[in-house]
């Protein structure tokens, strides 16, 4: 494929998101638009097709902002650069949203017609005017059954504030209003405002790893011109490299001449450390420097923590790189080294939420190839000391002496389930369970409601999806925001294995739930520790008082095969490959502890 | 065993008229055909040994005489008596074969007729073994085994009247939901019909035979680890108070003299040869053996090729840990100042600490130089072998 070459003026060049609510069509949308303007082959096209990691196909859902360049002829008869992002829907990845919105000028706020405006499709209508975007509102879904264009009209007009008769209507999946919604885009979002004559100023907002080209960063040209040759340097980072290539993301790259003013592409510039770059830094030429770099944007905070430990410690190098790689891609993942008596060396990392864990750890598995074991997720504690200093824990191995703590607080979370109205009692009821709070509903329409309820966050990790699903046999859908840190009562639950403690299984609970998450730790080490030599003693304590107990008994009996006809090296192989089994296995007081149980201990609380 | 402690034979007979659902040994039903071209064969493979016996991949053969022949199976005593002397003939003509060596024949209690059991006693077999399993008609119908309780009585008697110096008998325990009261009196059965050696076997579920996918389609459960443990103490206070103590963890003789003189060179690396299917060899710090299949083992020989399938050269750990995972599972033990290559003392101090701990746990007793495993030690005796850290060593070829 090749790119029409000529730089796009200014003017016809529009840089525009799709934000949404989660599975409210944008991706669907996306694909409609980029066959309308032939950027795909028939025959190479797929649904979700900006959706190309095996994690996002496999989940229908869309875990990365996805930039792709359209050339679209309107019915003006001009033709026009149009730069669109797809953005991710769930909570877990506004940051996504945020970073994109950061190189648009305006945006498309999709809304569902049956399901009308949602908790995200609010907040990313806050976040796109935070960044004082341009945006048309699209109901979409127009041809199902159950659509209610009328009530989402007015769910724009009352929720959002936006002009109900300026919204687009349109079917994406069955081609309805494509045209509409191109030339929407067209003329009621702004073309960017940049000076290609100016001093260079370039965005990056992505970037990807290539293999043979090293960090492919994708930006926003703000002014100047970025082009092959050029002496670059990043304004934060304060290096220098030199442009090898620039182009635009045709769903491919595409080779071109130049970025100029306004224009959204790749450059590769031969950086082969991930570390070199950083997402929000600003491009400018090494010669003639911009003044100011561009404003760059604050973070996500993790509100998730979990620690990482490659299952074998001779991964720990390869786990190094895949997280700067991952990392380069996924700016809200933070990670700083950790090390445990048990597991080894690893990482301690921050999320964004519970989703945003299970799809950082898929991908480290699957990208990487990398075995992993991850330590129960844990919130940050604020915490007053007796001194009156304050401090954030989300390590247990961090917890202070209990003796030096004034006060714990602990993250809340607003929680929004819908669900059929058969479930609200077991509903109601598993929300008591993990200490929820005013917890309330009401009816959506005959038969559906919506519970809220402001839980603990720490709640809500430990085992909440899993019983979510079970109780509401898969019907409940769950959604939450942060809400605030409120006084709580926290211990530290240690596990022990024959008198010694598990560093790697010890966590921070609420008082009232220590006895019950300790019992069931030992439980899962009980099904899972092999019987040993001797009898094993598994203990849940707080201090020096145990609050819940199994024992392992003793192995009694080998399987003793008879050594046939002198075949003696199948039976040593066998012992062999016990004993290499056996260094495979973490010692805790002189017990041999298999991944397994670590597995068993620590998985599945998460798993949705 | 101080008079014969010179190289021992193996000849495989890859023959059993039905296969138990259990066996995971190198056997067929073959017919009279079968059998001829087995024997053929066999001869061939005598004839390829070379001047001292054995095979040419033995670079010094060990120069002392094979003092047992033992010939295993399958189901040896299926051969007539005419061709198991032929074999013998063409294996003295060949090898160095001592005059008064020790022969063993393993049996099919039905084949043990009383002028067969004298035909074997002439032709200088001294120790005869029956494959019995078990003397409760449910627990032989399980196993698939053809014979009667009463049948496998009558060809021990047979044996014990034709005067063997050993009369030894097989038997199968841990079968799914066996009661410890079941197969004591199994045991006491088997005491009654005055044996001098008895093995006894935990029934293990080998993968690819159909007690292997029975339990893959859990259709069959393994005896649960407490109640096997239960019936391996049972076995051994039973049988040593019945006068027939335990040497090794399954095996048990009225008196050392009965003890298994063949099987005791596999435990402690004395050279041995294997002719016939599957045979395993050993001799100079290494291990041979032939292939599995009858037809595999065939073929090379009809190339007038020796049909090896691997050869195995053991390092120095290889050695010990064989010589501690075997010694673990006699009542002897393994004595660390014997052990290949004089590194008993080290291995001892590095795992000084293991062994307190075996010996405070009651699973071994030490005596000098000698671990030796209590029988609680025994009953877990792969697990206290692994539990000894080799660290240190090379694995260097010897
Ligand atoms: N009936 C109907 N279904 C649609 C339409 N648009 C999208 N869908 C369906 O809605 C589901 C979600 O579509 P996506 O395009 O993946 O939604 P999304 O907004 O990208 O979701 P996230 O990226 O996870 O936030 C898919 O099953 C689509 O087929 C439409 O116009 N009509
Ligand atoms: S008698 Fe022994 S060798 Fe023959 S089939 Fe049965 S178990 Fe296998
Ligand atoms: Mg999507």
């Amino acid at each position: 494929m090749v790119a029409d070459r000529g730089t796009p003026s200014v003017d016809s060049i529009r840089n525009f998101c799709i934000i949404a609510h989660i599975d409210h069509g944008k991706s669907t949308l996306a694909d409609r638009l980029i066959q309308s303007c032939g950027a795909v082959e028939d025959r190479e096209f797929r649904d979700q097709i900006l959706d190309s990691m095996d994690i996002e196909r496999e989940r229908g859902i869309t875990i990365k902002s996805n930039t792709v360049t359209l050339l679209y002829e309107a019915q003006d008869g001009n033709r026009y650069t149009l730069n669109l992002i797809d953005t991710p829907g769930h909570v877990d990845f506004s940051h996504e949203v945020r970073r994109s919105l950061m190189s648009c000028e305006g945006a498309l706020l999709l809304v569902d017609a049956s399901q009308g405006v949602e908790a995200q499709t609010v907040a990313n209508l806050y976040l796109a005017l935070e960044y004082d975007l341009e945006l048309v509102p699209v109901i979409n879904k127009i041809d199902l059954p159950s659509a209610d264009i009328e009530r989402a009209r007015e769910e724009i007009s009352e929720d959002l504030g936006l002009d109900p008769y300026e919204a687009v209507l349109c079917s994406a999946k069955q081609g309805i209003g494509i045209e509409d919604v191109l030339e929407a885009v067209v003329h009621k979002l702004p073309p960017p405002i940049g000076d290609p004559e100016a001093k260079l100023q370039a965005l990056i907002f992505d970037a990807q790893y290539d293999p043979y080209r090293g960090v492919v960063m994708i930006c926003r040209v703000k002014d100047g011109r970025l082009r092959p040759g050029q002496r670059i340097r990043l304004m934060h980072s304060d290096k220098e490299f030199e442009v090898e290539e620039v182009g635009q993301l045709q769903l491919r790259r595409v080779k071109t001449d130049e970025l100029s003013a306004g224009a959204v592409g790749y450059v590769i510039a031969g950086i082969k450390t991930v570390r070199d770059i950083a997402i929000g830094d600003t491009i400018t030429e090494a010669r003639h420097p911009a003044e100011e770099p561009l404003p760059g944007y604050k973070e996500a905070k993790p509100v998730v923590f979990s620690s990482i430990y490659p299952m074998s410690t001779d991964d720990y190098e390869d786990l190094t790189t895949a997280l700067d790689k991952l990392a380069l891609n996924d700016a809200a993942l933070t990670y700083e080294k950790d090390s445990s008596v048990a597991l080894g060396f690893g990482f301690r990392c921050g999320f964004l939420g519970l989703l945003h864990l299970d799809v950082v750890q898929e991908r480290l598995k699957r990208e990487y190839g990398l075995s992993l074991i991850l330590s129960a997720p844990s919130v940050r504690y604020e915490i007053t000391l007796q001194s009156g200093e304050e401090i954030a824990v989300d390590n247990p191995t961090l917890y202070p002496d209990p003796s030096q703590i004034q006060s714990a607080t602990e993250p809340y979370i607003k929680a929004s389930i819908m669900m059929p109205e058969r479930y609200i009692g077991v509903v109601m009821e598993l929300c008591r369970e993990k200490r929820g709070l005013n917890t309330t509903f009401n009816y959506l329409s005959v038969g559906r409601v919506e519970l809220t309820s402001e839980l603990p966050l720490a709640e809500v990790l430990f085992d909440f999806y899993d019983k979510l699903k079970t109780v509401t046999q898969g019907y409940g859908s769950f959604d939450y925001e942060m809400l605030d840190y409120r006084p709580t009562d926290l211990v530290k639950v240690d596990i022990l294995v024959n008198g010694e403690p598990v560093d790697a299984l010890s966590q921070l609970v609420h008082r009232d739930m220590s006895r019950a998450r300790a019992l069931r730790y030992c439980e899962r080490l009980e099904e899972t520790i092999p019987r040993q030599q001797f009898k094993i003693a598994i203990q849940g304590a707080i201090g020096g008082q145990i609050i819940a107990r199994s024992t392992i008994n003793a192995y009694r009996k080998d399987v003793t095969a008879k050594c046939y006809g002198g075949d003696i090296t199948r039976k040593r192989k066998l012992l062999e490959k016990q004993r290499e089994g056996k260094k495979r296995m973490k010692v805790v007081g002189a017990v041999e502890i298999p991944q397994s149980a670590f597995m068993a201990v620590l998985t599945s609380d998460t798993q949705k | 065993m101080s008079d014969f402690d010179g190289p021992g034979l193996y000849i495989h007979v890859p023959f059993c008229t039905h296969i138990c659902p259990y066996c995971d040994f190198s056997v067929l039903t073959g017919d009279r055909s079968w059998q001829t071209r087995y024997l053929q064969h066999l001869s061939l493979e005598i004839e390829l040994l070379t001047e001292s016996g054995w095979p040419e991949l033995v670079r010094e053969p060990p120069s002392e005489a094979f003092d047992t022949i033992y010939f295993g199976g399958g189901t040896p005593s299926m051969l007539p008596p005419g061709n198991l002397e032929s074999i013998l003939e063409a294996v003295r003509a060949k090898m160095h074969v001592r005059e008064n060596a020790w022969l063993f024949l393993e049996a099919n209690p039905e084949d043990v007729t009383l002028k067969a059991a004298t035909t074997w006693r002439q032709m200088g077999f001294r120790t005869i073994s029956l494959g019995v399993q078990s003397f409760a008609e449910d627990n032989l119908a399980f196993l698939g085994r053809q014979h009667s309780p009463r049948a496998a009585r009558r060809g021990l008697d047979n044996a014990l009247a034709a005067g063997f110096d050993t009369v030894a008998m097989d038997l199968i325990y841990g079968i799914p939901d066996q009661s410890p009261r079941a197969w004591q009196s199994d045991l006491d059965e088997a005491l009654a019909a005055g044996p001098h050696h008895l093995s006894c076997y935990q029934l293990t579920v080998h993968p690819r035979t159909p007690f292997g996918f029975r339990q893959l389609r859990g259709e069959m459960m393994e005896m649960d680890n407490d109640d096997q443990a239960e019936l391996f103490m049972l076995t051994h206070r039973h049988l040593a108070a019945g006068g027939m103590p335990g040497y090794e963890v399954s095996n048990f003789a009225a008196g050392p003299q009965h003890r298994s003189l063949h099987n005791q060179k596999y435990w402690s690396h004395s050279p041995y040869l294997g002719l016939g299917p599957s045979a395993h060899s050993f001799a100079r710090g290494r291990r041979w053996w032939n292939p599995r299949k009858i037809k595999a083992w065939m073929a090379p020989l009809d190339a007038g090729r020796p049909p090896l399938e691997s050869v195995e050269e053991l390092g120095l750990e290889s050695l010990v840990l064989e010589s501690l995972m075997l010694g673990l599972r006699t009542y002897d033990g393994v004595d660390f100042d014997n052990l290949p290559g004089g590194l008993g003392p080290a291995l001892w101090r590095d795992n000084r600490a293991t062994i307190d701990e075996l010996v405070k746990r009651g699973l071994a007793t030490v005596d000098r130089s000698r671990l030796r495993p209590t029988l609680a030690g025994l009953a877990i005796a792969d697990t206290v072998a692994r539990s000894l850290d080799l660290g240190g060593l090379r694995n260097e070829p010897t």
